[in-house]
């Protein structure tokens, strides 16, 4: 009984008579105070926040080795033993920084990043959608940041120097082949992806990642959006055609589908325009959505999506514009994308994925009939390793195979006349990302190709460091050298073709805070192994072409200066030389311009429930080659300067509904692409041009789009 | 040793009693301070010790849910939008602990809206059309649990207002759901001591500007 009653006095007692106090200090490591951490002993109830001078005191009733944990977001946990026996107890506690993606430094150099909102990105989705005189185009937006420029009767993307080729589309990490929908000769392509079908979209100009190859001077990385929310319907009904979507929610799973009908035939009808249609374009298009979530952390998509369009038009010669020549076409595309990925345990993942291209074009030349087919397997694994929070690990594997067909019908000899190549391509990349601190950030890796068709390996190196020193303002380089297989056009007659190669240098400067962004840019870029025509006729080719392209690009983006407006403007100067095909020497390309400058505008007026919209783009005239000149004046001739002021309105008068109305061009100036010049000369002797133009002066388009669900908050604003 | 034996369950039960005493002890005073507390050190202090608490009573979801509810408030407070994110995210890593303990608490839910609706205040352009819709649906889920959820209602009643005010439609629907939620605050009463009862106020308020 004597022990017990010890015991129970030990117990009961003690706990009372021994109170210790605890008093300290929290600071950062460079012995700034930290205010309100919390300061605890575990498993207990006692503990307190350090105040404004980081300094905290408390009492706890604990006996013995106890654990003080202090903890504050944005640091590690700084965990330490006591041992309290009513003495009091003082702590310096020096809080070490985590590593915050969020906060810290990033690698900045070449990349444009948009989505996912939380993130301090550059432009949203609903940035792409809302810019006026894009018409919805994630092209068309893009072409509104500065690296880009305009190449207005094409609608693709040219950075830098390169041409529209040299930009590869990736959706989920898997490659897109043609991501361009057809288009009459000198008219603008758009894109054949909707931005509202993506979360976050990565716009790189430069000195991307080892994980994408198969691109010589840019990648737009498109991410597609999770599993939906809701159930909903939307309908669209167009001054072009109508759309309707359904997106049909489950627990875990979603699925939608949408159908779209293109057609400007009765626009075109009401609006003249330059080019002589037999018959105007007109598409069907349909996509479908699968998102699974599997087990915890899984998530499986799938995305397909079939298009087929056709237009017939005439082409009038340029020496006597009564002779014309009928030409027809029929494009038929699919694309099926498959992506999984899972966190296999704290600090590892995977992804993977499959994708499919096929890609037709049926035409006839004066019913004479040709065809290209091309079709596009691409699989990929990857693996990303977290050895600790400052040492990111990602490597992987990946495999294209190219099938291309080429035939037409030989008039001459009356026979089908037909070419083909098939290439498959394997390749393996590693990187590393570590984080020294959240000022400094360095990322290596590597890339190795190997190419069966013309049995070429190549390894090319990639490297991006950033610095951040203040809180604010950081800089980032990079260097790399990237590689693509020439063009279709000149592997089906050569295929031991080596790549074409580009090495990037960039130089970059960014500041940004939560509604401002100021970024300026330099590059040099060098070109090797381009295609080069080896015979004046064009029918034999060797890799010995070569070029440069440098420049600076400045953006600044500003959304709190003036309430409801944001705005954007960007300038790019690029200064580029190619010796490539069948130039007599190094000379600037048809498609460089050395100013380009855009400054979008968009102001929501609360009074009129209306977003307006203007955009205002410039570039300086192009270079053409005339002809009637000598060769060493090849492209020295300039276009007049191109410019556009485009304007849209979107008015919400009720929730679940929006009307939009967009205008191109609205001073309707008169802009001149190039020329074209008659392939023989005259009865003087000369050869004739004619200037390549904008189909219409303007592109006017209303749209209305409704969305029904059970919550009628809930609009396409986002989808536009 | 009989005796003993009782003495010691008694011992045990009194321990337990003392341990829920100080429970709820400690819970009412956190309260009132995260109710009161007028600036953001308050706030926060009142969040640490609701941490704090959660981090010995396991098994109970309503530390968790203090802690988001502070957090949530320190986010109204905060003027730069990516501090207003990096609270929210707290608020809602908090939300999740204790949907993992109670999965389908009406209270839990409804926070966990009242999380993404601020979230829209950040930047309401780019963010409205998906946070409102996670909102609403988040009250939807809440009120199906507990139809007489006054924070559940008051919040979505909120949200309506907020939407039929911005378009310039009828605010009669909003208005009778907060009429609603105000009868709720009264006749609603929870045999938990420590339930949330905050929101009475925001629906006086709500209301004024419905006459």
């Amino acid at each position: 009984m004597k022990a017990l009653t010890t015991f129970l006095f030990v117990v009961i007692v003690i706990p009372v008579f021994s109170q210790t106090r605890i008093t300290g200090k929290v600071t950062d490591t460079a012995g700034e105070p930290i205010p309100g951490a919390n300061v605890l002993i575990k498993d207990s109830y006692d503990g307190t926040s350090s105040g404004a001078d980081g300094t905290f005191s408390f009492l706890s009733e604990e006996t013995g080795t106890q654990t003080l944990i202090i903890t504050f977001v944005g640091y590690k946990p700084f965990v330490q033993q006591l041992e309290l026996t009513g003495k009091d107890v003082t702590i310096t506690a020096n809080l070490k920084e985590e590593i915050n993606q969020l906060e810290g430094v990033v690698i900045s150099a070449g990349s444009f990043t948009a989505g996912e909102e939380k993130r301090r990105t550059i432009l949203k989705p609903v940035d792409i959608a809302m810019t006026a005189g894009a018409t919805a185009d994630i092209a068309g937006a893009l072409n509104t940041l500065p690296g880009t420029q305009k190449v207005g009767e094409t609608g693709r993307l040219f950075v830098r120097g390169g041409d529209g080729s040299e930009t590869r589309t990736f959706i989920d990490g898997m490659v897109v082949l043609d991501a361009y929908g057809v288009a009459a000769p000198n008219t603008p392509s758009r894109g054949r992806f909707m931005p509202f079908m993506f979360k976050g979209t990565s716009f790189s100009t430069g000195g991307y990642s080892a994980e994408y190859g198969q691109a010589l001077s840019s990648a737009l990385v498109l991410n597609s959006k999770d599993k939906a929310e809701m159930n909903q319907t939307d309908i669209g009904i167009l001054s072009v055609g109508a759309d309707v979507a359904h997106t049909q929610v489950w627990d875990r799973a979603s699925v939608s589908g949408k159908i779209q009908y293109t057609n400007v035939r009765p626009y075109f009808g009401l609006i003249n325009q330059v080019i002589d249609w037999n018959k105007a374009p007109a598409s069907w298009e349909g996509s479908g959505a699968w998102r699974q979530q599997v087990g915890k952390t899984g998530m499986f998509k799938l995305y397909g999506n079939f298009n087929q369009s056709d237009f017939s038009l005439y082409q009038h010669e340029i020496l006597d514009q009564s002779v014309k020549h009928r030409f027809d076409l029929t494009n038929r595309f699919r694309y099926l994308n498959g992506a999984y990925q899972q966190a296999l345990n704290e600090s590892w993942s995977v992804r993977g994925g499959l994708s499919y291209t096929y890609n037709q074009n049926d035409t006839h030349t004066d019913n004479v009939p040709a065809a290209e087919t091309e079709k596009g397997l691409h699989g990929k694994l990857v693996f990303e390793h977290s050895v600790s929070d400052q040492l990111e690990l990602r490597f992987g594997s990946e495999y294209f195979y190219r099938d291309y067909e080429a035939s037409r019908f030989n008039t001459v000899s009356q026979l089908h006349e037909q070419v083909t190549f098939t290439e498959p391509l394997s390749a393996t990349f590693a990187e590393a990302e570590y984080y020294a601190s959240n000022k400094f950030v360095v990322k290596a890796g590597g890339r190795f190709e190997n190419n069966s068709l013309n049995d070429e390996a190549s390894v090319d190196p990639r490297l991006s460091v950033a610095y951040k020193p203040g809180k604010r303002g950081q800089f980032s380089l990079a260097y790399g050298t990237f590689r693509q297989t020439a063009a279709n056009r000149f592997v089906r007659f050569n295929n031991q073709l080596s790549p074409e190669k580009a090495e990037h240098y960039i130089l970059n400067y960014q500041v940004v805070t939560d509604r401002k962004t100021f970024r300026v840019e330099t590059y040099y870029k060098r070109y090797d192994q381009l295609t080069k025509y080896a015979d004046v006729a064009g029918t034999s080719f060797n890799n010995n072409g070569s070029g440069y392209a440098r420049g600076i690009d400045v953006f600044w983006r500003d959304s709190q200066t003036f309430k409801n407006v944001d705005y954007w403007v960007s300038y790019s100067f690029l200064d580029t030389e190619r010796d490539y095909l069948s130039y007599p020497h190094a000379a600037t390309p048809a498609f460089a311009s050395a100013h380009n400058f855009s400054f979008v505008y968009k102001h929501f007026v609360s009074k009129i429930k209306s977003q307006l919209g203007f955009t205002y783009s410039y570039t300086s005239g192009r270079p053409y080659y005339n002809p009637n000149r000598a060769q060493e004046n090849f492209n020295t001739d300039k276009t007049p300067y191109y410019s556009d002021l485009s304007a849209n309105v979107a008015y919400l008068p009720k929730s679940n509904l929006i009307i939009y109305l967009s205008c191109t061009n609205l001073l309707g100036r008169d802009n001149i692409f190039g020329y074209e010049y008659s392939t023989a000369t005259n009865a003087e002797g000369a050869y004739v041009s004619r200037a390549i133009r904008q189909a219409a002066p303007r592109f006017l388009f209303v749209g209305v789009f409704i969305t029904i669900t059970k919550n009628k908050s809930v609009n396409q604003l986002p989808n536009l | 040793m009989k005796t003993i034996h009782t003495i010691l369950i008694l011992l045990f039960a009194i321990a337990t009693f003392a341990s829920d005493e100080k429970y709820y002890e400690q819970m009412g005073k956190q309260i009132k301070n995260v109710y009161t507390a007028k600036t953001i050190d308050e706030l926060q202090a009142a969040v640490n010790a609701f941490n704090r608490i959660a981090g010995v009573e396991k098994s109970k979801w309503e530390p968790h849910y203090y802690s988001a509810f502070g957090n949530i408030m320190i986010a109204t407070r905060e003027q730069e939008g990516s501090k207003k994110d990096s609270y929210l995210d707290q608020a809602l890593a908090a939300i999740e602990k204790g949907k993992a303990l109670v999965p389908n608490e009406s209270e839990l839910i409804a926070l966990e809206g009242f999380v993404h609706m601020i979230r829209v205040t950040v930047d309401p352009a780019t963010r409205g059309p998906q946070y409102s819709g996670m909102a609403m649906q988040a009250y939807g889920k809440a009120l199906g649990i507990n139809s007489n959820n006054p924070r559940a209602l008051a919040l979505m009643a909120q949200m309506q207002f907020g939407t039929a005010q911005f378009f310039g439609s009828s605010t009669a629907e909003a208005c009778g759901m907060a009429k609603k939620a105000l009868e709720q605050f009264t006749s609603f009463k929870s045999d938990n001591p420590v339930a949330p009862v905050w929101g009475k106020e925001m629906t006086e308020g709500l209301l004024k500007s419905c006459n």
